[in-house]
């Protein structure tokens, strides 16, 4: 992956292979290319060269083949994501911010707000389905943004420094939520610069200068594994 | 604490300013329209008042018998059109600062004064609305010639459209003083501090109290009109002219005071009934400040009022012509019907202007929701015509609701004007038509902006 104008490739021989049902966190140092890997991944970047298959519910699709609409059509139907900011919309309430992820496929407005009140219940935002962002804890917003993402049943989540921006307990809480939908049978690809999130998550992969230099999945298959902390130093 | 550093002598806000200025002015690599849309701004502004100016001032030349006829609805005019003018005023104004927000913390950060902050912000407000100006003096040499072939008692007004030389200064000057206090206006409403600049107060709710106040203003003036006959009596024309006038302002106050009032109530009902993304939105975009959504529109709110007058005025008047009128009062007829037209299209336009310079401020400062939204998949469309309907719907219910506002006070006039001066009926309509889609043309424009925010993410995350 080459951004135009860039001197140096910001992903270069990246090959990733995930599998349904984990947790893989990404580390890296600030421009290391953490976030164009999540991109990529997500559709959001189309690479300059190589693929990005993604198995999707209506078979294996070359992500960095398809056009804007249907990159966009993916991310909306089969995706979610958790960003550090939450990515929610001020105007809305929480309860409106995770219905319109299910209006946004076709869903009566009734039917999509009752789904998101189930799921924000779940995730212990009773009461609050009316609370506008400016109303809410970061940790609150960030359940929000998770309950989005599950709420159209995507299976693969896609996390940028979804802790960033909170305090220990917090942070525990969130993952703990994200962690949770992995168990519940999605798959969680997580950025980030905390070693104690990776620690948490069931593989980790380090990049530097848009290289993987490790990854604990490779290391554990040849016999010996690095800790997220000792590779992130 | 005391920082100082051995040497540097202190300066003053001013001496400051005036050297940041032109690290500022030279800043921005790839925001150039963030830089232009402002000047462009101040330009159709200053365009708009001088083409205003030079139309009223024409009928001024005139000193026969109906002259000051023509001079008093023009002053009427003017007056109208102003309100919408100061609104798009205001809009660049608003504009030029909010693109200077992020710098202004920054400087806090680096430890500048607020004086330094407000001096550098009114600086920067000023040069912007003096560039502007100037570049609107230039669009009023060259539009002012198309507004010299509008006829009024049967000849083009040609070059009595231009105003005295000395006019243009002197508007340049007004523009760019008035952007310098709406600067000034514009930092008392928010708060600079090194981390960052935020409101002082949450936005406008609009309350109900606006309804009863407006209720007892426009009791006031409907008491007024019935009193006309009397008034008459006791104190001739000038007293009928006087209560005729006030009742007019007292209506337009009492708009003014529900128009927020009612952008909100008909916001919250949508906002429960929206069924899809983008009226959901747009709704809740209404709701985040109903006096600013009004405000956008309103100028439109009294030309609407004015032009049902103006309409149903004229049937009567045209019913009631005889052959034996005289030409002078057959054209005066025929001028006010075309100057209550050239007023409602020229609010429209300006009202154009400040929904154009207003949603693309909107979307120049909402680019970080247009990226995340993009990055979630959201279809670039959702948001565009969230945004049109949050104008188009507002607009809706303001000139629709003024004009019915006027049709119930001229109950019988109204209905009786359509049977009996169709023609003019649908040429006001027309007018009404062009002027929406205008708008809705203005409201369009800032989606343009979109792909280009979404070219370069990483400007705005």
């Amino acid at each position: 992956m080459q951004y135009p104008g860039g001197a140096t490739p910001a992903l270069d021989a990246v090959d990733l292979d995930i599998a349904p049902g984990t947790s893989v966190a990404v580390m890296g140092a600030s421009g290391s290319g953490k976030t164009t890997l999540l991109h990529c991944l997500a559709g959001i970047l189309r690479p300059t060269a190589g693929s990005v298959t993604f198995a999707s519910g209506s078979g294996p699709v070359d992500v960095a083949t398809l056009g804007d609409d249907a990159r966009a059509r993916l991310r909306r139907e089969e995706l979610g994501f958790v960003f550090q900011q939450g990515l929610l919309l001020g105007e809305l309430t929480a309860l409106e911010n995770v219905a319109v992820a299910r209006m946004l496929g076709g869903v009566p407005r009734a039917q999509a707000e009752a789904e998101a009140a189930q799921w924000l219940t779940h995730l212990g935002l009773a009461g609050m389905e009316q609370r506008r962002l400016g109303e809410l804890s970061g940790g609150q917003a960030q359940r929000v943004a998770i309950a989005r993402a599950q709420v159209t049943g995507a299976r693969l989540i896609f996390a940028d420094e979804p802790t960033g921006a909170l305090d220990s307990t917090t942070s525990e809480e969130v993952l703990d939520l994200l962690l949770a939908a992995v168990a519940a049978g999605r798959t969680l690809v997580v950025v980030t610069h905390d070693a104690d999130v990776a620690r948490r998550c069931a593989r980790t992969v380090v990049l530097r200068d848009g290289r993987v230099v490790s990854d604990t999945a490779l290391a554990a298959a040849a016999g010996g594994a690095a800790t997220p902390g000792e590779v992130a130093r | 604490m005391n920082a100082a550093v051995p040497g540097a002598r202190p300066t003053g806000a001013l001496v400051t300013a005036v050297r940041l200025a032109p690290l500022f002015a030279r800043r921005r690599d790839g925001d150039r329209l963030a830089l232009w849309l402002p000047v462009v701004s101040f330009a159709v502004v200053t365009a708009l008042l001088e083409l205003v100016a030079g139309g009223a001032q024409a009928f001024f030349r005139w000193d026969d018998d109906l002259a000051s006829t023509y001079q008093t609805l023009a002053v009427i005019a003017l007056v109208l059109l102003l309100v919408p003018l100061g609104t798009v005023g205001a809009s660049a104004a608003r504009l030029a600062a909010r693109r200077r927000d992020e710098r202004l913390s920054s400087l806090r950060l680096l430890g500048a004064t607020t004086g330094t902050v407000t001096t550098l912000t009114v600086l920067e407000a000023a040069a912007t609305a003096f560039v502007g100006a100037l570049a609107g003096t230039l669009l009023y040499g060259v539009t002012a010639p198309l507004l010299g072939l509008l006829q009024f008692r049967g000849e083009a007004l040609g070059a009595q459209v231009w105003v005295p030389w000395w006019w243009l200064p002197l508007a340049v000057a007004v523009v760019t003083l008035l952007a310098a206090a709406s600067a000034v206006a514009g930092l008392r409403a928010v708060v600079v501090t090194p981390l960052g600049v935020r409101t002082r107060q949450r936005p406008g709710t609009a309350h109900w109290v606006r309804v009863v106040i407006a209720g007892a203003v426009l009791l006031a003036g409907l008491g007024l009109m019935q009193l006309l006959g009397v008034l008459g009596q006791m104190g001739g024309i000038v007293a009928i002219v006087g209560a005729l006038a006030a009742s007019f302002g007292a209506m337009l106050l009492a708009l003014d005071a529900l128009g927020p009032w009612f952008v909100r109530v008909r916001a919250r009902r949508q906002a429960r009934k929206a069924a899809t993304v983008p009226r959901l939105l747009a709704a809740r975009m209404i709701l985040e400040d109903p006096k600013a959504t009004w405000r956008q529109v309103s100028g439109v709110a009294m030309t609407s009022f004015v032009g049902v007058f103006g309409a149903v005025g004229l049937a009567m008047a045209n019913l009631s012509a005889t052959e034996d009128m005289a030409a002078d009062e057959r054209w005066l007829m025929h001028d006010i019907s075309t100057g209550v037209l050239v007023t409602v299209a020229g609010s429209f336009l300006m009202v154009a202007c400040s929904v154009g310079i207003n949603q693309a401020a909107a979307t120049l400062d909402r680019a970080a929701v247009h990226v995340s939204l993009d990055r979630l998949g959201v279809p670039r469309t959702v948001m565009a015509e969230a945004s049109r309907r949050s104008v188009m719907s507002a607009l809706w219910m303001v000139a629709g609701g003024s004009a019915l506002c006027a049709a119930v006070l001229l109950f019988p006039l109204v209905g009786f004007a359509i049977f009996v001066q169709p023609i003019a009926v649908a040429t006001a309509l027309a007018v009404f038509a062009a002027g929406f889609g205008a708008v809705r043309g203005a409201a369009a424009l800032s989606a343009r902006l979109v792909p280009g925010i979404l070219a370069r993410p990483e400007r705005v995350l």
